[in-house]
């Protein structure tokens, strides 16, 4: 005897309950809004493994990319600054003359500044000392009102002297010209002498007696007598000294480097023999007149 | 009807259950939670005695799917698209029973796709728009895969 299909026989029960799970499924649809909460957070209760491990991938993952991104952006950053030293070095060997112009005019300010003289400044032009009766030439001439003989001086010591004077130039005549004489003065011993120059960067001393005592590495500075210079600025040091009959003939290197000049400072026509200290703040008296 | 052996109704139960825990445990993982699901569903659930106890493991699927992604505002449209898509490819089983791997992969492609524009369907209806993921591309890609060792579990001699 065959079984009816949807009889209440085992595959007939089957076949309800499938149909239940069924009905039931599109009733719980179409009524449609059950609290869904629970089972959800009870799977995710039963998922917290699986979410663990997920967290720890995506913490990975989040890790790498930082560090991808940290390594591109160093490396851009290094492309940058790679850039930026190229470019700070074309403009250092670009400026490089400007950055010594404006060192060499820091430092002749300073000597402005100690020296309490009115000095007048001027840039050298063109440097022709090694040529017979060479000299040099600056762009400062009558028009600034230069006149002959008048000192000039950088910060390292005396240069030498403005030999002639044109309209908008002048020439300067350096120290270890052959035909330049500087009244000068050793600071040991003292004696004074005449400085003649003798080649380029070096001059020797005349004039003094063979009974002073004269040593080498002896700093030797401007007398005064010559009208030209103060007594006290640096012109060299004594290189050695040779005895000869009724004098010694002092060698001297020059304390300029006349060779690498580019800014000087010109003094005033006879500036006179002495430098006078630069006056300081006056002083008042408790009535306020000054003292 | 010939008896299918306890050993393998124990293993299909266990392997079923295996599958279920994997719907549950890869919801970070989208794709390879839907690979599972349309495993459990297509070549697990019909493959049961009893299309009812495959009708209950299909809409189980469905219900931890949907409570694990935490996405729906109303569940129970992946478990009803589970159960008919499930007790569809049961009858079609029965039917006409594959012959060959092949076969069985092409049917198990033709239900995927059935299955996903149900669950789509469905879901759309009981809970709203929601966004396509990319588990339907991992399903599609590997049904030789899942399809393979659905097969090994097909055992029509019970049916006959």
């Amino acid at each position: 005897m065959r079984q009816r299909p949807w009889g209440w026989n085992p595959a007939g029960r089957r076949r309800w309950a499938t149909a239940l799970l069924l009905s039931g499924h599109v009733i719980w649809i179409l009524l449609g809004r059950g609290n869904s909460d629970r089972w959800q957070r009870a799977l995710g209760l039963l998922s917290t493994p699986s979410q663990g491990v997920s967290a720890k991938m995506m913490a990975w993952r989040q890790a790498r990319t930082d560090k991808v991104r940290d390594l591109e952006s160093a490396q851009t950053e290094l492309r940058n600054l790679r850039s930026q030293a190229v470019n700070l070095q074309l403009a250092a060997v670009r400026d490089a003359a400007k950055v010594q112009e404006a060192e060499e005019a820091t430092r002749l300010l300073g000597l402005k500044k100690q020296l309490p003289l009115e000095l007048k400044a001027a840039r050298i032009v063109a440097n022709v000392r090694k040529a017979p009766f060479g000299g040099m030439i600056i762009d400062q001439g009558e028009d600034l009102g230069l006149v002959r003989d008048q000192g000039v001086v950088c910060t390292e010591g005396v240069v030498g002297r403005i030999w002639s004077v044109a309209k908008h130039q002048a020439s300067v005549l350096p120290l270890d010209a052959h035909n330049a004489s500087t009244s000068v003065l050793l600071s040991r011993s003292r004696a004074t002498g005449v400085l003649q120059g003798v080649g380029p960067g070096r001059a020797e001393i005349r004039y003094i007696g063979s009974q002073e005592l004269v040593q080498v590495h002896e700093s030797v500075f401007t007398s005064g007598l010559d009208g030209v210079f103060p007594r006290g600025l640096l012109v060299g040091y004594v290189t050695a000294v040779h005895a000869e009959d009724v004098e010694l003939r002092v060698e001297v290197t020059l304390a300029a480097q006349l060779d690498r000049l580019y800014l000087v400072l010109i003094l005033p026509p006879s500036p006179g023999m002495e430098l006078r200290p630069p006056a300081g703040p006056v002083a008042k008296t408790e009535t306020g007149a000054p003292k | 009807m010939i008896q299918r052996p306890a050993s393998a109704s124990f293993r299909h139960f266990i392997v079923a259950l295996l599958s279920l825990g994997a719907v549950l445990q890869t919801a970070a993982w989208p794709g390879a939670q839907a690979v599972f699901h349309t495993f459990l569903v297509l070549g697990l659930a019909p493959e049961f005695r009893s299309p009812f106890i495959g009708a209950l493991w299909a809409a189980a699927a469905g219900w931890v799917l949907e409570g694990s992604l935490r996405m729906y505002p109303h569940m129970g449209g992946t478990a009803l698209a589970n159960m008919i898509v499930c007790l569809l490819a049961a009858w079609t089983l029965v039917q006409w029973p594959p012959r060959s791997a092949k076969l069985y992969w092409a049917r198990m492609g033709a239900f995927a796709v059935l299955h996903i524009l149900l669950i789509r369907g469905l879901v759309l209806f009981a809970a709203g728009a929601y966004t396509w993921g990319s588990g339907p591309i991992w399903t599609l890609l590997l049904v030789p895969l899942w399809a393979s060792v659905a097969f090994k579990f097909y055992f029509p001699h019970h049916r006959e």
